[in-house]
């Protein structure tokens, strides 16, 4: 009987994770995550040529990070890790506001982690993402 | 000779040159009970041994040389063959000597040549320093030349770097200078080829060391140099306990970023003078010359290990801040309002630091100009005067002649302030903004736990709507504005206001209650706040905004605002007529343009035939309401019709009434027909 329940359990936490995923609109459009994406939007250009360099690389969680710092001339690395925690920044803030904005500020992380999917999917051939413990070139 | 340790007696001179020289040094010499070091090694001479070949295999050879340094020589095979190659082969397991280390070593002495010494030993180690496949050759034809090739590395260390050094060798070891060049220190990430001389002194040494084209990163890639020329001169000299020195870097060429600095060229030098005293350096006096920045000085104490600062003492005469501030200070200011300014100008600064504590420091700037390039803020003619200490309180002092703020022109502003360690308050500060100034009374502020807190009362003295209104890149307003801002209060990134602000505009009063506004000046400011609006002068307000003239009073009463990025999203708000008698008109022109607000579903009850022909027409209400929630703008009118709302109520003749069907609206396509209205491009939706 406790088994039984206990599947039970299981199952509607798997359906309502997906329930979650489903019905989070990851398209919602506020002021601020139309601010956030027109400031990410804008960084793009800059970071570009560090995911093709292999400097950087998306993470597992829906951030970048510092892959290999070596890959840029020193008169940039002051402002590639800028770059990377003003990026994180805003990606930390737009998972919070799509989650705000569907009124369920607890999906925040999985909103994050759909995100994190997206983004090495969405990423180009030569980028680098963070799969088991290393980083694989995609 | 079995009996090697017996009488003999050496001893390590005062400077030690290489451990391992010495090892050697000792060890061959310990064949010979008269000699003493390296003195006896050069007059040894092979006729001593015409006795032939000679074999020792020894468990251990231990010399003692009385005090607490021995040599040993662990399972050790000595062969010295005379007859046929004059040459000593000792095998050792293991030698040690003091805390140097040799496992596996092999000595070849060629007593033929008289001259060179082979030295090959699988590992060594000195300290916390280990090397190992080492060869030394010690040649001592003509010009006498010590080489050595190893890979070495820290205790520590994983990972193994290749070293390599040839040195010239004075006559005399102790008093002459040794000459290194060809140097080099190889290693992942790490390629440092050095020139060395060393010229010993009694208790000490003089040592130049030069770098050329020299790189060297971290793993992370974060601390590394490109390039990199320059110069190390370091005299040392023991006295007592303590290691007196003074050396000069003089960085000449080359790249560095040192997370977050980043120097793009050499030209800098550092001094420094003082003395290591176990874990303690003392600096009595340096200097930082950091070229076309300026020069720093300073002098303290700190612990080597743990990195406590017991005293500094910094002084900076003139800081050149167009130089220092994209070099030294914007890698430190992050995402702050300040990170992305122009300085020019010169600053003074000096820092007094007792036990890793800030005790004091004062700032003066001298005609200092700040430009913020996003055009956020900028002052001109900043001249300062703050003095801050632990224990006192201080006056502080700064003004500027003028400057802009969110595109608002700033007046000549002279700000006193007393600073009592973490806290400042001021009675009063004026600042002139535009025609009229913002003045600031109840100044207090505080940093607890590295947040602001503040709080202040502030009122606007009247202001010109047209000046503003060209700040701001509004319609030109007409009349003039000024407010009251009973207090307001900072707190860990957010602002509120307590009481009403009031504000004079169109002939009217508007009135904001509950203002709060988070990270104001941030990416993604965030602001809330209930609006009043009372008896505005819709003539005036709609002569502004080009929306085609309506006479008579406008009420408005905006709850529950909340705006991100200055942009609203969500809000309760309704605009209408006010009470009252005065003359009710709006224009054929206004009627077109509320019609066209609501959308192409809007109506105005224009009878064609004859009140086409009237340019204006009787009201008796009219009102607008919104309600916004998720970028959808619920809208309403002054009361309900069947399918719809009355926007504009007529009354008498020439009456007008206009009916609004839209009920829901997306507040962009709102904001968008606003702007097609304002631009005169509205189109005509009459039924």
């Amino acid at each position: 009987m406790k088994k039984l329940l206990l599947s039970v359990l299981v199952i509607a936490s798997i359906f309502t994770a997906n329930w979650v995923a489903a019905a989070a609109d990851l398209e919602v459009n506020t002021p601020a995550i139309t601010a956030l994406k027109a400031s990410m939007q804008a960084r793009h250009n800059q970071l570009s040529p560090f995911y093709g360099a292999g400097a950087i690389g998306l993470t597992k969680d829906g951030m970048i990070a510092v892959k290999d710092a070596a890959a840029v001339p020193l008169s940039q690395r002051g402002s590639l890790s800028g770059l990377v925690s003003a990026e994180n920044a805003d990606r930390a803030n737009l998972y919070k506001e799509i989650a705000t904005a569907n009124s369920h500020p607890e999906w925040q992380n999985e909103i994050q982690s759909t995100f994190a999917g997206r983004w090495i999917d969405k990423a180009q051939s030569g980028w680098f993402y963070q799969s088991g413990d290393g980083w694989t070139k995609k | 000779m079995n009996d090697l340790n017996k009488d003999a007696k050496f001893y390590c001179r005062p400077f030690n040159y290489s451990c391992l020289t010495s090892v050697v040094l000792k060890l061959l010499s310990a064949w010979i009970p008269a000699c003493a070091g390296m003195t006896c090694l050069l007059i040894f001479s092979p006729n001593v041994f015409a006795i032939g070949s000679l074999t020792i295999t020894a468990e251990t050879i231990e010399h003692d040389k009385g005090g607490a340094a021995n040599a040993l020589l662990h399972n050790t095979r000595a062969v010295i063959d005379l007859d046929r190659s004059n040459m000593i082969t000792i095998k050792s397991e293991r030698i040690t000597h003091d805390d140097a280390e040799l496992k596996g070593a092999n000595i070849v002495v060629d007593l033929a040549a008289k001259t060179t010494y082979a030295i090959k030993a699988a590992r060594i180690s000195y300290q916390n320093l280990e090397a190992q496949n080492a060869n030394i050759v010690l040649d001592m034809r003509g010009n006498h030349s010590l080489t050595f090739d190893a890979d070495v590395k820290q205790h520590a260390d994983k990972a193994w770097a290749k070293a390599k050094m040839h040195c010239l060798l004075p006559n005399n070891l102790a008093t002459q200078a040794w000459e290194c060049d060809d140097g080099q220190f190889v290693a992942a990430r790490i390629n440092l080829p050095f020139s060395l001389s060393v010229l010993p002194q009694v208790k000490g040494f003089i040592a130049n060391i030069n770098l050329k084209n020299a790189n060297f990163s971290d793993e992370a890639g974060l601390h590394a140099a490109e390039k990199l020329t320059g110069h190390l001169t370091v005299v040392a000299k023991q006295e007592g306990a303590a290691l007196q020195f003074n050396a000069a870097l003089n960085w000449q060429t080359g790249e560095v970023f040192w997370q977050p600095l980043y120097f793009a060229n050499g030209g800098h030098e550092l001094q420094m003078q003082g003395n290591v005293n176990g874990d303690v350096l003392t600096l009595d006096s340096a200097t930082l010359k950091l070229d076309k920045v300026g020069d720093l000085n300073f002098n303290g104490r700190m612990n080597t290990k743990n990195y406590k600062l017991y005293a500094l003492d910094a002084n900076l005469p003139s800081l050149n801040l167009t130089e220092a501030y994209p070099l030294l200070f914007k890698p430190f200011l992050g995402k702050t309002v300040l990170n992305d300014a122009e300085l020019s100008g010169k600053a003074t600064l000096n820092i007094h630091v007792v036990d890793s504590q800030l005790k004091a420091f004062k700032i003066k700037l001298d005609d200092v100009n700040i430009d913020d390039k996003n055009h956020k803020f900028a002052f001109y003619n900043v001249n300062a005067d703050i003095p801050w200490s632990y224990d006192d309180a201080a006056q502080v002092h700064l003004s500027y002649n003028n400057g802009t703020l969110l595109n608002m022109p700033l007046g000549r502003t002279d700000v006193k302030a007393e600073v009592n360690r973490y806290s400042l308050v001021s009675p009063d500060i004026t600042l002139p903004i535009l025609d009229g100034a913002f003045k600031l009374s109840d100044i207090s502020a505080a940093r607890i736990n590295d947040n602001w807190y503040w709080h202040l009362r502030a009122a606007l003295s009247p202001i010109s709507m047209p000046d503003a209104s060209r700040a701001f890149k509004l319609p030109i307003m007409q009349g003039k504005a000024s407010a009251e801002i009973p207090l307001v209060t900072y707190s860990g990134g957010t602002l509120t206001t307590d009481g009403a602000i009031t504000l004079n505009v169109f002939n009217g009063m508007a009135t904001i209650t509950q203002l709060t506004m988070q990270n104001p000046l941030g990416n993604a400011p965030r602001l809330s706040a209930d609006m009043q609006l009372r008896n505005l002068d819709m003539g005036s307000l709609t002569r502004t905004f080009s929306f085609g003239a309506i006479e008579g009073k406008l009420d408005g009463d905006v709850t529950d605002l909340e705006m991100v990025n200055w942009k609203p999203v969500k809000m309760d708000a309704k605009l209408q007529s006010s009470d009252g008698k005065y003359l009710r008109k709006i224009s054929q022109r206004a009627v077109e343009n509320i019609s066209s607000l609501g959308g192409a579903g809007a109506t105005a009850a224009i009878q064609r035939s004859v009140l086409r022909f009237f340019k204006d027409f009787n009201y008796a209400k009219l009102g607008l309401s919104c309600t916004l929630r998720n970028d959808i703008c619920e809208m309403n009118g002054i009361e309900s019709t069947p399918g719809g709302y009355v926007i504009v109520k007529g009354s008498g003749i020439p009456a007008i009434t206009v009916l609004g069907y839209n009920k829901t609206v997306g507040w962009g396509e709102l904001v968008d027909r606003v702007k097609r209205v304002i631009e005169g491009n509205a189109e005509l939706i009459v039924k």
